[in-house]
């Protein structure tokens, strides 16, 4: 029995029940997990606030050929201008409250029940700054750098030699052709594949990821880790989705790094 | 007839000793104090006159008593809260009154810390809702009995780790605001016509309304930590259409969060150890989905980003 004696005694004396004496440094808020709080500061940086941005779209209309394969740029254009601005006023608000960067941020569209052209956008995540003695990152131009990492990631990321640079991200909304009534005539009872819906889903991933890998080369990051793709679509005609890409740009931190190796363990206990 | 009449003594003496325990929570409730029988039963538990109970996994049983703390029962704390001028500060009401309930009980049993906090709601027909919380009282063996016992959100083994960290979970802060817009120039959500653009006027009342909420959040904190980790995010934007009058907007926003008391720039003693487990997807270490105490539904659309 280890008893009290790992635990620090000023943990001690808050059991006691003894209130806070105030905390000249502020309150910080932060929507980390327990674990994901201890891990961030295990990196070596400290919260300093939940950093929010948001942006109320009205989305326009565009229409699009029945038969063809084809972006609506204009529902492109508006799914990535309003997370723009979202992100961009995450990291104002990062920037105001001098954090170093802002982690765990995640993106959500809502839609408005009383309108169907009007959109939430939402970007969050927690900022946080550098504990003293600790080296700083920031992100492309002296801005605070963002990534959709959780505090779990984001230490094994910097301990895998490599910092966040920022959020990075490319959108296509693509209308899928309809097919032809004699083509589907002439299809039917047989294995076919259906070219055209192949070739739409690549030509519209194609574009998301592009764009993507566009905002990383302007970011000057060695690559992008946990890129995902999401394919959704926000009340339109059924044949219109949109390729969502998303990942965190990173870049070394040094040129010499030496990783631990991982420990292998077999678990007995399943 | 003897038969009958002994029946109808039995179910007066049960009828009026229920009535008995009403009028106890009923002065309890009002005056902010325990019934006289938790409270004995709470200090049974606490001189270890009954077993205890809790609601720790034998895991966590072994964590908390290998750190020198033991359960003693399980607490709870319920205020169930009729909306009448505001939902929004109904919600707040409602849960810091079941906190400091939930706090009375784990005083009164001489503990130093709730562990395993869940919070739980339940929406009843009507305008009102219950606000309940579950959690196990512990004592730390070689430290006196705490005036405002610690509630922490946290397993007992989370709790634990977090103390050997240097973090300590104190409480449940809760923030709370809504406000309302009027579209008094009509437009406001833009027409059909009006293409792509951001809706600044409804965009920047609905920060405000977040922000709103957001320091509500750290002003309840700021009394029992130096942090908040907002677990729970819950905003609705609504609007209102009155007959030949202007259109109005609601906007109200919740958060919820465990707050924690810690040194900023404390080195953590902890060593951290990446393993790889070399089962084959059944792997313990994976683990399952998580419970999480989430009592409200999240408002993102599914699977949207």
């Amino acid at each position: 029995m280890t008893g009290t004696a790992n635990i620090p005694a000023h943990a001690l004396e808050r059991l006691k029940g003894l209130r806070g004496q105030g905390h000249p440094g502020g309150i910080f808020t932060s929507d980390f997990s327990v674990n994901e709080f201890l891990l961030v500061r295990k990196a070596g940086f400290e919260p300093v606030g939940l950093c929010v941005g948001s942006c109320i779209y009205h989305v326009g209309i565009q229409y699009s050929s029945w038969s063809k394969n084809q972006e609506m740029t204009v529902l492109s254009q508006a799914m990535y201008h309003a997370r723009e601005l979202a992100m961009a006023r995450m990291r104002e608000e990062a920037a105001d409250m001098g954090a170093d960067g802002v982690v765990g941020v995640r993106l959500t569209v809502k839609r408005q029940e009383w309108d169907s052209n009007v959109l939430e956008f939402v970007a969050i995540g927690t900022g946080v700054v550098h504990a003293s003695g600790q080296p700083t990152y920031k992100g492309p131009k002296g801005r605070p750098f963002t990534s959709d990492l959780s505090g779990q990631d984001f230490w094994v990321l910097l301990q895998a030699g490599y910092r966040p640079l920022e959020l990075v991200m490319g959108s296509c909304v693509y209308h899928v052709a309809h097919r032809g009534l004699f083509k589907t005539l002439g299809a039917i009872g047989q294995n076919v594949e259906l070219t055209n819906f192949s070739q739409a889903l690549y030509d519209a991933r194609e574009i998301a990821m592009e764009r993507m890998q566009h905002e990383a080369t302007e970011a000057g990051a060695e690559g992008v880790v946990g890129v995902e793709l999401h394919e959704g679509n926000h009340n339109w005609q059924p044949h219109i989705i949109e390729f969502f890409s998303v990942g965190t740009a990173v870049t070394p931190i040094s040129a010499e790094h030496t990783i631990p190796d991982p420990q292998l363990v077999l678990s007995v206990n399943s | 007839m003897g038969w009958f009449s002994s029946k109808n003594d039995d179910q007066r003496r049960a009828d009026a000793e229920a009535a008995e325990r009403m009028g106890k929570w009923e002065r309890a409730l009002r005056g902010g104090d325990l019934p006289d029988f938790v409270r004995e039963r709470l200090a049974d538990a606490a001189a270890q006159r009954t077993p205890w109970l809790s609601t720790m996994t034998p895991a966590e049983l072994l964590i908390v008593r290998s750190h020198g703390a033991r359960p003693l029962a399980t607490v709870t704390g319920t205020c169930w809260f009729q909306f009448g001028r505001s939902w929004t500060e109904g919600h707040v009401s409602g849960w810091r009154t079941a906190i400091s309930r939930l706090v009375a009980e784990a005083r009164a049993c001489g503990a130093n810390a709730i562990v395993d906090v869940k919070m739980r709601t339940s929406a009843a027909e009507g305008s009102s809702m219950d606000y309940t919380l579950v959690g196990t009282a512990i004592r730390f063996d070689s430290l006196p009995p705490a005036e405002n016992p610690v509630v922490a959100t946290t397993s007992a083994l989370e709790f634990v780790r977090l103390l050997e960290a240097g973090i300590v979970p104190t409480g449940i802060a809760v923030g709370a605001e809504y406000q309302w817009l009027t579209d008094n120039w009509g437009g406001m959500s833009g027409s059909i016509f009006s293409g792509n653009q951001p809706l600044t006027t409804l965009g920047n009342f609905w920060e405000r309304v977040r922000r709103r909420a957001h320091y509500e959040l750290r002003q309840d904190a700021a009394t029992q930590g130096n942090g908040v980790l907002a677990h729970t995010h819950f905003g609705q934007l609504i609007k209102q259409e009155v007959e030949k009058q202007p259109d109005r907007y609601l906007g109200r926003h919740i958060v919820v969060g465990t707050v924690v008391a810690c040194r900023p720039g404390d080195a953590l003693r902890l060593g951290i150890e990446m393993v790889v487990d070399m089962n084959d997807e059944v792997s313990p270490l994976f683990g399952g989905e998580r419970e999480v105490t989430m009592p409200y539904l999240n408002d993102a659309e599914e699977g949207a980003i």
